[in-house]
């Protein structure tokens, strides 16, 4: 037994000022903290059939095969294929599905959550690599704030920033983008506008981006991005080949 | 642990307490009506219908409501007067809510007779329809003083208090939200408007003490225990409060190993608890009450705790 208070011994007087209280009054209070697990208690079989079949139709929605890897998609620095596609999959839906082509997309590395497994990937990886519910954001930024917000996220060896990006090619030196490629053929200028995809989370500040605050534009797709990977790997099982992808370089450190 | 055994040290220590001051009150020692009430909570259990996965974490094994149910169904064979609640954030946080958008997590809440819950800033991640769609199905009240939701779906679906009888005892319950802006997407949100926690709060907690005769005054809190900044916490609504005994609070996840006692604006204990998330924990507090007005002379409001 612990006591954390002696307040019972301190002069604290109590003033009843209605005369119509019912006329109960506390005399004792213990506390017990009950952790919840096998040792403290079994099941509990009405319990265990009421969630039976929730659980098993979402294990089965969770183990539906989205695609076959050859390989590990495993997450790195300071490019990877899992980012690269990652970042491809917000593209491709956002231009596929929303109607709404972007210049270019951006996830926080910190966001990127685990890897993909080797042989079935299934809704229940994906869930692992993005289990935030953040939703899929349009921003349009000056190129000047462009630069700065990728040069934000370029990380070092030691802290779990790394620029992930999709529809772009950068050369990084010494921390600052010297050279910015569009995949789409655009030319990079400071002073035009361009559309850059991203999580809520980021376009809230919520990496500490605080700048963003001074976008040009901004557009919310009120679909989860992890929707967005799920529908991107499930097109990718559509052939029936396995994927063994390869990184295309879109990041290079000078 | 031996719940009656450790019943049977409380009221030990009661008469033990009895004793002491026995000298100046023996008409109250001759035959004291002593009525005991357990309460249990709960707060942001975030979908975690199943234990955590045993994959070695820290919390693996943990949690889960069909242990959950076991435990709480334990108690109530054991304790006469039970009241169980929760302090918001059903929701999210595991595939079942983004599968079932809440539904098996209010069921499962009914089947453990929760009395009632107060609404938790992710509570309107599937937004307001489904918190009207979802909370339709409980049969137990929501209660949030300080969201006003007129023009929104949900507009007529809480209330903003409510009062519990047991044995003769009237306790005083009512719910408070989180400020939503910055934390609640406004599409989610919409048009509900907040209310100052703390103005309503000490408005709900007068009515339930003095208009509504209450022997103790529980708030529900989604409000977070405690901040850096100027934001309204727990601790900072407990102290300036009056006429509340219990702050069950959530939001910030926090895990306190027992109650906190914060004195109030009128330098009485509010205590406030809160036990982490996920249902890892389940909140116990067992008070004892006494018949007749509390001695103005002698007796203190403040009465230790015991873990």
């Amino acid at each position: 037994m612990t006591r954390f208070s002696k307040l019972r011994f301190l002069p604290l007087l109590v003033v009843l000022t209605t005369a119509c209280q019912t006329g109960y009054h506390l005399t004792d209070q213990g506390y017990k903290r009950v952790v919840i697990d096998s040792l403290t208690a079994p099941a509990d079989s009405g319990m265990a059939r009421f969630l039976q079949p929730y659980k098993q139709q979402m294990d089965q929605t969770m183990n539906e095969v989205l695609v076959q890897s050859a390989v590990p998609l495993n997450r790195s620095k300071p490019e990877c294929a899992l980012n690269n596609m990652l970042t491809d999959a917000m593209l491709q839906y956002a231009q596929q599905k929303l109607g709404q082509p972007a210049d270019c997309s951006h996830l926080n590395y910190g966001g990127i959550r685990t890897g993909l497994p080797q042989g079935p990937i299934r809704i229940g990886s994906i869930y692992e690599v993005m289990p935030f519910d953040n939703q899929l954001v349009m921003l349009t930024l000056k190129g000047s704030m462009l630069r700065e917000f990728f040069e934000f996220f370029v990380g070092s060896e030691i802290d779990e920033k790394s620029l992930v990006v999709g529809g772009v090619r950068v050369v990084i030196k010494n921390n600052i983008l010297t050279d910015i490629a569009f995949t789409n053929g655009k030319k990079f200028d400071p002073n035009q506008n361009y559309t850059v995809l991203m999580s809520d989370y980021v376009a809230d500040r919520g990496g500490g981006t605080a700048f963003l605050k001074d976008a040009v534009a901004r557009k919310n797709f009120t679909v989860p991005i992890r929707d967005v990977f799920i529908d991107y790997f499930r097109q990718l099982g559509k052939p029936g080949q396995p994927l063994n992808p390869t990184t295309d370089g879109r990041i290079t450190i000078q | 642990m031996d719940a009656l055994q450790s019943n049977r040290r409380q009221f030990l220590k009661l008469f033990g307490t009895a004793a002491v001051v026995g000298g100046f009150a023996p008409e109250t020692l001759a035959k004291p009506k002593l009525t005991q009430l357990t309460i249990l909570h709960t707060n942001d259990v975030h979908s975690r219908l199943e234990p955590f996965p045993m994959d070695g974490g820290r919390n693996a094994g943990r949690g889960g409501i069909v242990r959950r149910a076991t435990l709480i169904n334990q108690i109530r064979s054991e304790q006469a007067n039970v009241l169980l609640f929760d302090a918001g954030d059903l929701f999210q946080g595991t595939p079942y809510f983004n599968l079932y958008k809440g539904e098996p997590e209010v069921q499962a809440m009914n089947q453990m007779r929760y009395d009632a819950s107060t609404i938790g800033n992710h509570d309107f991640d599937g937004g307001m329809d489904n918190m009207v769609t979802q909370f339709g199905k409980a049969k137990f009240p929501f209660l949030i003083a300080n969201y006003d939701f007129k023009n929104t779906a949900m507009d007529g679906r809480t209330e903003p208090y409510r009062v519990f009888k047991k044995d003769g005892l009237k306790i005083g319950v009512f719910g408070l939200g989180i400020k939503p802006e910055g934390l609640i997407p406004k599409e989610l949100f919409r048009e509900t408007r907040y209310l100052d926690p703390i103005e309503t709060g000490n408005d709900m907690a007068a009515k339930l003490r003095n208009d509504l005769n209450c022997d103790y005054v529980i708030c529900l809190s989604h409000l977070g225990y405690q901040y850096n900044d100027k934001a309204v916490s727990d601790r900072v609504f407990a102290s300036k409060s009056r006429n509340i005994d219990l702050i069950i609070g959530g939001h910030t996840h926090t895990f306190l190993e027992a109650p906190v006692n914060v004195l109030s604006q009128d330098g009485l204990p509010v205590l406030i608890n809160q036990v982490g998330f996920a249902g890892i924990y389940l909140g116990r507090i067992d008070l004892t009450f006494e018949r007749g007005k509390a001695k103005p002379v002698m007796e203190s409001k403040a009465v230790e705790v015991k873990s």
